[in-house]
């Protein structure tokens, strides 16, 4: 199965690849540090809170705000991390033995892809272990942290999907990384001059990403934002099976 | 002979960075069959070898893999093919075993029959010390060598080497003589492009010469009256008084 054989020979190159373990590195000790800060103050509000009918609990006030903290530096993790995987062999040359190796592209392409996406994964893992840890004393909201779980993973796996298909789009992975970053941001926040105007609810707000991660991490699961991530990641890696296919024809 | 051939490739022609690298190229080569393929730099040598290899595809012609339309479906090369391009691309941070067992299986090994290729090609090669050197460590002549294990390492029916004998030295290039004589005798063809006449001389059966897009020679190398015969007409074609 040689997409199969793609997704082993990019993981290999993502674990001795210094820039991934570097990111790995860095990002879980920060988050760490913001899971320890939410915490701290987490207990030190106990009294207050539980003077509060339905008080916010320890998934409103630690878990989620973690995973919300994973998505900020996912903008910026995830185009480092997808910038090379096909710009960096374009460039030297390694993609061309892959498509001499009579690879489709969507096999190149979904061979890079599940690579990436097990590395989010791992990292996703590792973070969501700490409030896991924590919750399994009894206090979580399991329902909604499993709710925010996956909409921070569709977050994930979108950006990745992004992160590729600007990687496929040039030879040069600074500008693969600028322009996922660019396109990621532009996503996000691409109602705030509807909103702005005063108008709302029309197709600015359906196109940002931020709305349907909100939803999620309320705990609110509806088909309309499962679909957005899926038309996103869909429509990002066909882009980049098309333009890859296109290389044959294009060099 | 052409019914029969490996490779049949039928006018095919590419223009690239707004001019046309190669036009109108024919020819065809046998099981067994060693092309020399010479020409002067950008002569288009290397985009011919790309749309042999399934990297690039023509803009127009046909090219026939055993008796199959290889331009229509490119995944045909996984196990007919081996190519190794101009300076050797490799992945710097896998290690010689590592590159080796991830092609055989991109080219539809199981693991385990990958791992024993691997072995095969290493003994084969002699590249036993190196086997655990990652690849961005080695020198310019051990990335050839590497490279040409990669193109060797699922024993490929038609072998295609773009300047294989640059960075090597004298002992490594009569190695490299005897290991394409090996496999055109085990049944495989090989196109061998290389600006070094001597290198065509000693392990070629045929050669052709290219210039300026164009084919322009295609002859048995015997045929042609050996090195002397071969220099003259390759001169004569690059400096234009044999056009």
């Amino acid at each position: 199965m040689s997409f199969a054989a793609v997704t082993r020979l990019e993981l290999r190159r993502l674990a001795v690849r210094p820039l991934a373990w570097a990111l790995a590195a860095l990002t879980i000790a920060w988050l760490a540090w913001t899971f320890v800060l939410g915490l701290g103050q987490f207990l030190g509000a106990q009294v207050k809170l539980a003077a509060v009918a339905d008080a916010p609990g320890f998934t409103d006030l630690v878990a989620i705000p973690l995973l919300a903290e994973l998505v900020k530096l996912s903008f910026l993790v995830v185009p480092l991390l997808t910038m090379s995987l096909i710009a960096g062999e374009r460039r030297t040359g390694t993609l061309a033995l892959l498509a001499s190796a009579g690879l489709p592209p969507w096999r190149i392409v979904i061979g890079k892809y599940v690579a990436v996406l097990a590395w989010l994964g791992l990292w996703l893992i590792a973070t969501l272990a700490m409030p896991l840890i924590v919750g399994a004393s009894g206090s979580a909201d399991w329902g909604k942290l499993a709710s925010a779980t996956l909409g921070t993973g569709l977050v994930l796996a979108t950006l990745a999907a992004i992160g590729l298909a600007c990687s496929a789009a040039t030879a040069f992975p600074a500008i693969a990384a600028a322009m996922a970053l660019i396109i990621t941001l532009a996503l996000w926040t691409i109602d705030r001059g509807a909103q702005a105007a005063g108008v709302s609810g029309g197709f600015l707000d359906w196109l940002a990403m931020a709305n349907h991660l909100q939803n999620l991490l309320r705990g609110l699961v509806t088909s309309v934002d499962i679909a957005w991530f899926a038309v996103a990641i869909a429509l990002a890696l066909t882009l980049a099976i098309r333009r890859l296919g296109a290389d044959r024809e294009r060099q | 002979m052409i019914a029969t051939a490996l490779l049949n490739v039928a006018g095919i022609s590419r223009r690239r960075a707004g001019r046309t690298a190669v036009s109108d190229v024919s020819f065809f080569l046998n099981r067994g069959e060693v092309l020399g393929l010479l020409g002067v730099n950008g002569a288009g040598k290397s985009t011919t070898l790309q749309m042999l290899s399934g990297a690039l595809k023509p803009d127009t012609g046909s090219i026939q893999l055993d008796g199959r339309d290889f331009v229509a479906d490119p995944r045909i090369a996984r196990q007919l093919i081996g190519w190794l391009p101009e300076n050797a691309p490799l992945w710097p941070e896998l290690s010689v075993e590592e590159h080796l067992q991830a092609f055989a299986t991109l080219r539809g090994a199981s693991r385990g029959d990958a791992r024993a290729a691997a072995r095969r090609i290493i003994d084969r090669l002699q590249l036993g010390e190196l086997r655990r050197r990652l690849a961005g460590v080695l020198s310019q002549g051990q990335r050839q060598r590497l490279g040409l294990a990669c193109a060797l390492v699922h024993e490929p029916a038609l072998l295609i080497l773009d300047e294989p004998a640059n960075a090597l030295d004298p002992v490594q290039v009569g190695e490299l003589r005897k290991v394409i004589r090996e496999r055109a005798a085990a049944g495989s063809a090989v196109i061998l492009s290389t600006h070094v006449l001597a290198e065509v001389v000693a392990v070629c059966d045929r050669v052709a010469i290219l210039h300026d897009g164009r084919l322009r020679h295609d002859a048995p190398l015997g045929g042609s009256g050996g090195g002397k015969a071969l220099e003259a007409t390759f001169f004569g074609i690059a400096t234009g008084a044999a056009a």
